[in-house]
């Protein structure tokens, strides 16, 4: 898959619309989805989206074949959607966390309750973006914590401590709305 | 590795990332700590969540976008040589870019490719793109602006009770169908009072 996306790439930077149109139906989904996590709007999403796919139809020529495709691409989701939350002034690009206790007891338990796609929205929608996109890259995409950095353009140590505030506070917020029998 | 370590790994072992060292690591805690595995069942839950959750992305429409966009970003690019008698296309009529084209045609004159092409010159498939739902025919045939976004086009086409069914071409025409036969001159009506739209036939 790797390599087929990496083929497509080499035919767009030789102006092979085609090949354009077949990458985005490859990866327009996955992409979509990691945006609109982020940004929570589907329309400013679907307007990121295609800006991203612009991008690669300009630069597929510079990609040097040094990472995956895909996380190239989300790469350039990734700072487009950063530039989208700062036009709108709601980024906080601080890796400040707030001080909490591991107090996660019997999470699996949570999400056998029901109602598991609300709350685990939910709970989503409350942690800041640095941490969202990482367990997001993590969750959607399956992602290395490598390729996490390489999208977010930090070292990897910062990725496994996002990834690890992210879930604390993910857990929290799970228990929670369970214990408050929040539907 | 230390305890932290092993939290801050415990996702990937979740996404199943992890290999050599780092997965031997945490493989031997959780094999360790009922916690620990209390706690990769929760998150193995949480992507399975996630990932389960359909999200009805742009798809076709975004596509048709793209190609629109990348035509006339190509165009841009490649003009050709200055003519003072020349009308830019898209400010044509759309018969008259039909009649230019079958003009063409008729007399064996080849209209200028915009961008290079692995196509053969002498495929069966024309070199430009296609929809992957073909060409069907089409109750109507627009140009949207050059600015018009998405979110409008999506708009406009929902209020009128239009889909895409074919386009956009190299000229950045569209082909829209009638959902419902019935709405036709509501349909025609909203293209024509559309400020997105530059032309409807």
């Amino acid at each position: 898959m790797s390599a087929d996306h990496k083929f497509l790439i080499e035919q767009i930077a030789q102006g092979d619309k085609q090949a354009l149109a077949a990458l985005y139906r490859a990866l327009e989904r996955p992409v979509y989805k990691f945006i609109v996590s982020r940004l929570n709007d589907p329309h400013e999403a679907s307007d990121i989206l295609h800006e991203v796919f612009m991008d690669v139809w300009r630069s597929a020529g510079r990609f040097e074949g040094r990472s995956k495709v895909q996380t190239w691409i989300m790469g350039i989701a990734y700072r487009k959607s950063i530039d989208a939350m700062r036009k709108r002034g709601r980024m906080d690009l601080t890796d400040e966390t707030p001080d909490m206790a591991d107090d996660g007891p019997d999470q699996e338990t949570c999400l056998a309750a029901g109602q598991e796609a609300e709350h685990v929205r939910h709970c989503l929608e409350t942690l800041k973006d640095d941490h969202r996109s990482a367990i997001t890259l993590a969750f959607y995409q399956d992602m290395t914590y490598g390729e996490i950095a390489e999208v977010a353009g930090v070292p990897e140590g910062t990725i496994k401590t996002r990834i690890f505030h992210a879930k604390k506070l993910l857990m929290r917020c799970l228990s929670g709305r369970v214990e408050r029998g929040v539907a | 590795m230390t305890y932290q370590d092993i939290h801050e790994l415990l996702p990937f072992r979740a996404n199943g990332t992890l290999d050599g060292a780092d997965l031997a690591a945490v493989d031997a805690a959780l094999a360790e700590d009922a916690d620990l595995r209390a706690e990769l069942a929760a998150l193995t839950a949480i992507r399975a969540t996630m990932r389960a959750e359909e999200v009805a992305s742009p798809g076709d429409f975004g596509l048709a976008r793209l190609m629109r966009d990348v035509d006339a970003e190509t165009r841009v690019a490649a003009p050709v040589a200055a003519n003072d008698n020349v009308v830019p296309l898209m400010r044509l009529r759309i018969w008259q870019v039909a009649a230019a084209v079958v003009l063409a045609v008729g007399i064996g004159f080849n209209l200028p490719q915009f961008g290079p092409s692995t196509a053969p010159m002498d495929s069966a498939e024309p070199a430009g793109f296609t929809l992957a739902s073909g060409g069907a025919d089409a109750d109507f045939t627009v140009v949207f602006a050059p600015d018009a976004t998405e979110a409008e086009m999506r708009a406009l086409l929902l209020q009128a009770g239009l889909e895409i069914v074919s386009g956009p071409s190299a000229l950045g025409i569209y082909g829209l169908g009638l959902i419902d036969a019935e709405t036709s001159d509501a349909a025609f009506a909203a293209l024509s009072a559309s400020a997105i739209v530059e032309d409807v036939q």
